[in-house]
């Protein structure tokens, strides 16, 4: 039932003033106006008959006694559904839940208490405080409330749950105290904590309204990765999942973020994130947003990551499946890895965390670079003996960098009809390597295999051996990362290892596939030091002063002596979260009859701020209407002030459409474009050059380019661009680096850019360049230019449209240079992206707007000739651009040859 | 070819007026380029360009003002005469009291631009018809006609006297003979400085008009409500409770005034009109030049 209370109700004594008020203002009548008026002269002497004076309108008058009512109204401070708050007597106990599921909404808890507190100090009631997640005091040490706001203040939300099995035990025995319990609404354990405070005396449980979620550690999912959301059953709530890692600059950015609804009374949503494998690969942590507590940051570690396993075998897999080596690794690593496989030049391109070369031998000078390069960067690389390699020769001779140890020739065959000696079979392992701890299976036997040449740190090398000492798996450290030889095959064909459960088992402690087998197995036997606390808020923190923790009490649920966090040891990672796979969340359970106040949901709404807002709306109308009513409000200092200022919000802001206008042109239609050097007689040249190339197109050809653009390189965008002519001259700048990159990504994508040191290579002779030939080579420095050879007989410039033999421009002579046709590529249909010549082919079309050549080419008729061939290379390039190779096709040469028997 | 060069600060002077009443002078040539006027036939032989009538020669006429022409019809030789075409002085008064400044709207002009804009496009008229102008108590006051005269005549109108009175009172106008007198002004002032300057005026030869000149709001006292009236000057103020109460007391009034002034006009032979600012002056002119140059 809503209620409206006053709080300083003798402000409303005010109210007697308004009829006063209006009785003054009726009273009084308004200021006069002045005007200055030359009748005065003939009003004077005039006498004033009604002297009634004229009397402030109603309306003015009505809105003053509103706007002051308003006034009186706000400062007795109404109130909408006041709280009433009974205080009671007697001895005091704050309780506070300071777990996790306190820390979304802790401020307002602290407040909360902070006002309990202060108002038992004020009632002087012997208080005790106590938060249910920090060590419990003896007894009940009763002190003024006042002492405790410094425990309060100095408080901080834990990452682990409240005790609430402490608190019985401790209040076992005590009684007769009222209690305050701040809870989180959880039932976080069966101790019946609200039940026996209830038998102490009154108890009051306060909540708030936030429905506490949290997340459950992280999972792979068919290689996505998955995250669950439980909660209480409440009213349905939308969730935001949001997966953090770090940025290749080593900040921590959000990769990605999925939606989903937890409805009213489910208690759990499982979501999965949709990222490719690298981004799953470097999560940090998953939160849930809207909740910052420790319970809603899912920490990951190597359980949610997925490596990158690339198997490289023999080049030819010739025989059937279950002798192929890579049968049995594939088996063995894909459930928990992502598999790639092909040649070994390609697996490189695709970033792999592992290589395991499986029966390799001797690999090329530029792959064994490319490989040791890899590795050095910090990659695991597997190599698996088989006869190959013993025949290769690999690291026999001498130290292969690619090989943990030098081998003998000849390996070693133990059992079989013709040797002495029967299979042998494993020695345990020895504590430094990866593999101790792994139970060997008595049914592991080796027939034949690579030896390793003694050497005095074989043994320091040697990850596991035979019965007899004999190494089986050796590794060596190159540069960041490992080289690990298996001496026997990856498959069943030198000894029974891959056929056992053991050689998954080796695999995955080489860490090559991921923990997907629960953490008990990780975790014990090992002391685990934290890297990183999570504190009650969610924060990653660092951990000074945290005593290592052993494996057994990680896997127990979190405490103040095992808190969530990161924790290493040795090697190893392992991401401790709040919460268990299989924990579930569930409301409080309360005793018959109480009922959880709910914190900051008070209906309690005060309207002095509305009412000041009336009070403050109707004082500026009624300054409007009094200056209206005196004549002022319309003159024209003030009409004209209004006018400018209304106009000056009208302004629209002015737009620069320049660059959108150029990209629609270029995309409309086929423009041709030169680059602009700076030099205005060359661009002139340029620009009248194409001019007259798009002019013959035009005529004889179906591609009807509009009027040449000139572009520069630094600023402008090429991409829509099918040709661009680039005039060297020997001044021009050099290109910066985004320039650069803007050409290298416009060749590789089919543009073609014809560069023309316009000079016919006048003045160069062996290893001598012209000034423009210099400028040439400046510019070109970095761009992605293919080896180039003069234009063979053949090429598809010489019949792209007409029959050439030469390409002359103004000059006639130096070589056409293109890329050259032994280069295999299938990129951009084999079309040259480059075209160099010195032959000046702009100022050869270059035509005036009287459609004239511009200047002379050659002398007479020859020379027209020779202009005559230049336009038609010119259209020739241009149709060599735009329709790629098809001209080379066989299918023409009949008709071609045809020609030329002519 | 050889004229001395005027000095600079006559020369700044001159500029600094040219840009005060190049604009009046425009507006009032465009006025007048509307309505024509000419030169008065006396009729009378004398000084003139239009034909009078033939006369016999006789001795001591020069042999070039014989008119063979008509001398060739007869025997005796005639001579030619003209008309005698005479300039009148025409005086004008516009008045420049404080009180003309008053417009009562935005947008419309106040009275004593009007009266100056009616007074200079009729000197330009009157110059052009070769007539001699006078503007009394200004330094156009010695009655002379042509371009120069109007200059003075605009720089007269144009200059803003620092001590002006709050109404207008009609000047003296001496030894001043003028065959037409133009008033123009708003005649608020008292009683006793706008009619027996008139009546010394019209005591003397020559004919007049009166053009009072008045604002809308004037006419018609639109105001309400409490209102502390000033003069334009600020030397007179009334004050009102209720304006709207005095509105047909001050009519009334203003009635008489115009009353009186429309009663001298008749008595004394003279023109009335009553203008307002919201009327288009080239009425007011076409008006002027029906009194003042129509008469021949």
């Amino acid at each position: 039932m809503s209620s409206l209370v006053f709080l300083t109700p003798w402000m409303l004594l005010g109210l007697l003033a308004l009829p006063l008020l209006w009785w003054l203002l009726r009273a009084t009548p308004p200021s006069p106006k002045h005007l200055r008026f030359p009748g005065v002269s003939l009003l004077v002497g005039l006498k004033d008959i009604d002297k009634t004076p004229d009397k402030t309108p109603i309306w003015l008058l009505l809105l003053r006694m509103l706007a002051i009512a308003a006034a009186v109204f706000a400062f007795a401070e109404p109130v909408l559904n006041p709280e009433t708050r009974t205080d009671g007597d007697g001895p005091l106990l704050i309780v506070m839940d300071g777990g996790w599921a306190s820390a979304p909404d802790w401020v307002a808890r602290v407040e909360e208490t902070e006002r309990l507190l202060k108002q038992a100090a004020r009632a002087g009631r012997p208080t005790v405080f106590a938060s249910l997640t920090q060590p419990l005091p003896q007894g009940m040490p009763y002190r003024d409330a006042r002492d405790w706001l410094s425990v309060l203040r100095a408080l901080q939300p834990q990452s682990w749950t409240p005790d609430r099995q402490a608190a019985i035990d401790w209040l076992g025995n005590e009684g007769g105290f009222e209690t305050y319990w701040l809870t989180d609404g959880l039932q976080h354990s069966d101790a019946d904590l609200a039940i026996m405070l209830d038998t102490k005396g009154p108890l009051r449980i306060i909540g708030t309204s936030n429905r506490p979620l949290a997340l459950l550690p992280l999972k792979l999912d068919a290689g996505q990765l998955s995250a669950t959301v439980i909660g209480a059953p409440a009213t349905a709530e939308a969730i935001t999942l949001t997966a953090f890692g770090a940025a290749p600059n080593g900040t921590e950015v959000s990769f990605a973020s999925i939606s989903g609804t937890l409805p009213a009374q489910e208690t759990e949503i499982t979501l999965t994130f949709d990222m490719p494998l690298e981004l799953t690969n470097r999560v940090t942590r998953v939160t849930l947003q809207g909740q910052t507590s420790a319970g809603a940051v899912a920490l990951a570690d190597d359980g949610s990551r997925r490596r990158k396993v690339a198997l490289v075998g023999a080049s030819i897999q010739e025989g059937p499946q279950l002798v192929a080596p890579l049968h049995y690794l594939r088996k063995a690593l894909e459930p928990s890895t992502a598999l790639i496989e092909g040649n070994l030049s390609d697996v490189l391109l695709g970033a792999p965390d592992v290589i395991i070369l499986s029966d390799v031998g001797a690999l090329s000078i530029a792959s064994s670079n490319k490989l040791l390069a890899w590795v050095e960067k910090g990659g695991l690389l597997v190599r698996f003996a088989g006869p190959r390699l013993a025949a290769d020769g690999a690291g026999q001779l001498e130290d292969d960098p690619l090989l943990p140890v030098r081998l003998r020739a000849g390996g070693r065959t133990l059992g079989g009809a013709m040797a002495w000696s029967a299979p042998k079979h494993l020695s345990p392992f020895p504590e430094a390597s990866p593999f101790f701890g792994l139970p060997v299976p008595a049914d592991v036997e080796v027939f034949s295999q690579v030896v390793a040449q003694p050497a005095p740190d074989l043994a320091k090398r040697t990850l596991a051996a035979l019965e007899d000492g004999t190494p089986l798996v050796t590794q060596r450290q190159q540069g960041d990362g490992r080289v690990v030889l298996f001496h026997v095959t990856a498959n069943a064909e030198w000894s029974t290892l891959p056929l056992s459960g053991l050689f998954v088992q080796m695999l995955k402690r080489l860490s090559i596939s991921a923990n997907t087998e629960g953490d008990a197995a990780v975790l014990d036997g090992r002391m685990w030091m934290p890297d990183k606390i999570l504190d009650g808020f969610g924060r990653l923190g660092s951990a000074e002063m945290v005593t290592p923790v052993s494996g057994e009490r990680l896997a127990n649920p979190v405490g103040p002596d095992a808190q969530p966090g990161l924790y290493r040891s040795g090697d190893l990672r392992v991401a401790v979260n709040v919460l268990r796979a299989n924990d579930m969340l569930a409301a409080l359970d309360i005793p018959v009859g109480a009922s959880i106040e709910v914190l900051g949901q008070t209906n309690e709404q005060s309207l002095k701020p509305w009412f000041l807002i009336v009070a403050l709306t109707l004082f500026m109308l009624d300054i409007l209407g009094t200056l209206w009513v005196t004549g002022r409000l319309f003159n024209r200092g003030a009409t004209r002030a209004m006018g400018l200022i209304l106009l000056v919000g009208l302004i629209p802001a002015p737009e620069a459409k320049a660059d959108e206008a150029r990209a629609i042109l270029a995309a409309n239609d086929t423009v041709l474009a030169y680059v602009i050097t700076g030099d205005p007689t060359v661009d002139n040249i340029s620009a009248a050059g194409l001019l007259g190339l798009s002019t013959a197109l035009n005529q004889r050809t179906s591609i009807e380019p509009i009027t040449p653009i000139g572009v520069n390189v630094e600023t402008d965008d090429l991409s829509l661009l099918p040709m661009l002519y680039w005039p060297i001259t020997s001044n021009q700048p050099a290109l910066s680096d985004a320039a650069v990159q803007r050409l290298n990504r416009y060749l590789a994508t089919g543009g073609m850019i014809v560069f023309d040191t316009r000079d016919a290579q006048l003045g160069s002779g062996f290893g001598v360049l012209t000034p423009n030939g210099k400028a040439l080579q400046r510019l070109t420095e970095n761009l992605d230019i293919p080896p180039l050879s003069p234009i063979p007989e053949g090429h598809v410039l010489t019949r792209a449209f007409y029959l050439l033999q030469d390409f002359p421009g103004r000059w006639s002579g130096p070589d056409v240079w293109v890329e050259a046709s032994n280069v295999d590529t299938d990129q951009n249909d084999g079309v040259t992206p480059i075209v160099i010549g010195a032959n000046d082919w702009a100022s050869a079309w270059a035509v005036s707007e009287s459609g004239q050549p511009m200047f002379p080419v050659g002398r007479g008729l020859t020379g027209e000739r020779q202009r005559e061939i230049a336009r038609r290379f010119g259209v020739n390039l241009v149709m060599y651009v735009m329709t790629g190779n098809y001209k080379a096709d066989q299918v023409h040469v009949p008709a071609f040859l045809e020609r030329l028997g002519e | 070819m050889n004229q001395p060069r005027p000095s600079a600060d006559l020369r700044a002077a001159s500029e600094g007026l040219a840009t005060t009443f190049p604009a009046l002078m425009v507006e009032a040539s465009r006025l007048a380029a509307s309505v024509a006027m000419g030169d008065h036939g006396r009729r009378r032989a004398g000084v003139g360009e239009d034909f009078w009538q033939y006369r016999q020669a006789l001795p001591g006429d020069d042999l070039a003002t014989v008119d063979w022409r008509r001398s060739g019809r007869s025997d005796i030789a005639y001579v030619r005469e003209r008309e005698w075409e005479s300039a009148h002085t025409v005086a004008i008064w516009s008045d420049t009291a404080q009180s003309m400044d008053y417009s009562g709207k935005r947008g419309v002009s106040s009275k004593g631009e009007r009266a100056n804009l009616l007074a200079m496009a009729l000197s330009v008229l009157l110059s052009k018809a070769g007539e001699r102008i006078a503007f009394p108590a200004t330094i156009a006051a010695t009655p002379r006609s042509g371009e120069r005269q109007l200059q003075r005549i605009a720089q007269a109108i144009s200059t803003i006297e620092q001590a002006r009175p709050e109404y207008g009172s009609v000047p003296e106008f001496g030894d001043l003979k003028a065959a037409r007198s133009v008033f123009l002004s708003d005649f608020m002032g008292a009683e006793g400085q706008i009619f027996p300057p008139l009546k010394t005026i019209a005591e003397r030869a020559g004919t007049g008009c009166l053009v009072h000149i008045l604002d809308d709001t004037e006419e018609v006292f639109p105001f309400d409500g409490r209102v502390i009236f000033e003069s334009m000057g600020g030397g007179l103020s009334f004050e009102t409770h209720r304006a709207k109460a005095l509105r047909e007391e001050y009519r009334e009034k203003l009635a008489q005034r115009c009353a009186a002034l429309e009663e001298f006009a008749r008595q004394a032979g003279w023109q009335y009109l009553k203008h307002y600012t919201s009327q288009s002056p080239k009425a007011a002119l076409l008006w002027l030049h029906m009194v003042i140059g129509g008469q021949r």
